[in-house]
């Protein structure tokens, strides 16, 4: 795994081109937000911590704390298309009231995305870009069972075990030192493992950076999600559902010409998720390697 | 091109890695019942022997008692007494109906379920015995009267000095809690696994009860007495008959 996030590194020091400006703005972005351009391609390892309480406390709560490393790869074949396809590999630790635990590392789902320009203003080096969004997440997390082969909730497993549709749009804003990006994006999951729904999922994102040098950019954003309840065998789990928002604070740096890395932090600012359901703290870093 | 390829390659790896989950067990409180052998003829505190022919217990809910919480635990015992069926097991208490035929009892231990409560010291367990519902364990066609009943007993009482011997049939059909208090509270901070058996005497049911001079009432009222003191919990009974 540490071989897989430090492999982009590596080829980096074949690197001889300027990935951001060949597309006419110096701004840093992240694989998903940059903009188009034909034969562009991107590959990136980012790793995500964040927790999770479910449950009533003291009775049947359980504590989520969950590591991700998401490998993603992006290709633009035109200007104005890109394909990303990207792979996490899971660790979680569930513990139970009683101290009991769960130590799962697993591949997750793999997701599938495409993200067209409808709408920019210029061709060279455009200011405003309108996308559109589609893509799939395929069920191809390992499942988790009990002893006697039937399937663990949905906290034991690294995927959801559905076939997920995505739809959303996009748009984004270039005007150096300042970008905006702003994406809506919905997430409609189908029946997975365990006889779960999960119920539909919009996730909004306003994210601004400040660009002051040329190798170093800070942000500062919004996620706003809003989950339909999910249902087990049925019935309704009482602890999905809600809404919830983030507040994003992140830096974003070119330590080399192909090499981009950034950091993020998300604080829950306000949380009003059905049942007993907290989210705790998350922590994104990462590294795109821009071939 | 060869980048990619290699990138191709690291995202079909990563998809088909082994998974593995180690799961490690946590703090976990196995409890059992643990009657009196039941003797041919029990002779009573006041000279009376008696013959049990029947006697049963149902058992609505076990549930532990933390230290830290007596006075609210006190305030629901003084409280009125609810019958609620079926009760549901959480962490700290197990809430599967159970019906003990005492005539049956080998003196062994009866394994009634695993407690899975969180960290806290806990002083004590809480007892309840209640009518039985209809898929209560142990309910059989001889004692479907359980599901009317808390306790329920019919024996053959002998007066000791006199000889004179006559049937008696006691049903209490109330809800009886009971605190057992530990003679040493369990302290959990780490994974562990302990027992703790509630010891029934049933044979000091019958003490400090005149038969031949008190109303069926009183005797009623002074077997309820005897049974809640019957009871004690004991930490880390045996294995054996498990």
């Amino acid at each position: 795994m540490l071989a897989a996030l430090l492999l982009p590194a590596g080829i980096a020091r074949e690197a001889s081109a300027c990935g951001t400006c060949s597309v006419g703005d110096p701004t840093l972005t992240i694989v998903g937000f940059e903009q188009p351009q034909a034969n562009r391609v991107r590959t990136s390892a980012t790793l995500r911590h964040r927790n999770d309480q479910l449950g009533e406390p003291g009775v049947d709560e359980l504590t989520l704390s969950e590591q991700r490393m998401e490998l993603a790869a992006a290709y633009s074949p035109i200007d104005r298309f890109t394909v990303s396809l990207m792979m996490p590999v899971v660790h979680r630790l569930v513990t139970a009231v009683n101290l009991a635990e769960a130590d799962i590392w697993a591949p997750g789902d793999l997701e599938l995305r495409l993200r067209g320009v409808v709408w920019r203003d210029r061709k060279f080096a455009p200011r405003h870009l309108v996308s559109l969004i589609g893509g799939l997440e395929f069920p191809t997390g390992s499942v988790e069972t009990d002893a006697q082969g039937v399937a663990l909730p949905l906290e034991f497993q690294a995927g959801t075990g559905s076939w997920d549709p995505i739809a959303g749009a996009s748009y984004t804003m270039f005007f150096d030192p300042w970008s905006l990006y702003v994406s809506s994006i919905g997430i409609f999951p189908t029946r997975g493992t365990a006889d779960t729904l999960t119920g539909i999922s919009v996730r909004q994102t306003v994210l601004g950076q400040f660009q002051p040098w040329r190798f170093l950019g800070f942000q500062a954003g919004m996620e706003f999600r809003i989950d339909q309840p999910g249902y087990i065998g049925g019935v309704r789990d009482p602890d999905t559902g809600g809404h919830i928002t983030y507040g994003t604070l992140g830096l974003i740096g070119l330590p080399h010409e192909k090499v981009l890395l950034h950091a993020t932090a998300a604080l829950p600012l306000i949380q009003r998720l059905d049942g007993n359901h907290r989210e705790g703290f998350a922590i994104t870093a990462g590294l795109v390697y821009e071939i | 091109m060869r980048s990619e390829l290699l990138w191709v390659i690291v995202l079909c790896c990563a998809s088909s890695l082994p998974h593995c989950m180690h799961v490690s067990d946590g703090i976990e409180l196995d409890v059992a019942y643990q009657p009196e052998a039941t003797p041919a003829e029990i002779r009573t505190d006041m000279g009376y022997r008696v013959r049990l022919e029947r006697a049963f217990i149902a058992v609505g809910q076990v549930e532990l008692v933390p230290c830290d919480s007596l006075a609210s635990e006190l305030w629901e015992l003084i409280g009125p007494a609810r019958a609620r069926a079926h009760e549901l097991s959480t962490p700290t208490s197990l809430g599967v109906p159970l019906v003990l035929d005492l005539m049956e009892s080998a003196g062994t231990p009866i394994f009634a379920g695993t407690l899975r409560p969180p960290p806290g010291s806990y002083c004590g367990i809480r007892f309840t015995g209640m009518p039985a519902d209809e898929d209560a364990e142990g309910l059989t066609d001889a004692s479907l009267e359980m599901m009317r009943h808390s306790v329920l007993v019919a024996a053959r009482i002998e007066d000791g000095v006199s000889g004179d011997a006559w049937p008696v049939t006691v049903g209490i059909w109330e809800v009886l809690p009971c605190e057992l208090p530990f003679d040493e509270p369990f302290v959990f901070d780490r994974p562990v696994l302990e027992s703790v058996a509630i010891a029934i005497d049933h044979t000091a049911w019958f003490d400090g009860i005149d038969f031949a001079a008190q109303d069926a009432g009183t005797v009623q009222r002074q077997m309820t007495d005897n049974i809640r003191s019957s009871l004690t919990a004991l930490r880390s009974y045996g294995t054996s008959g498990l």
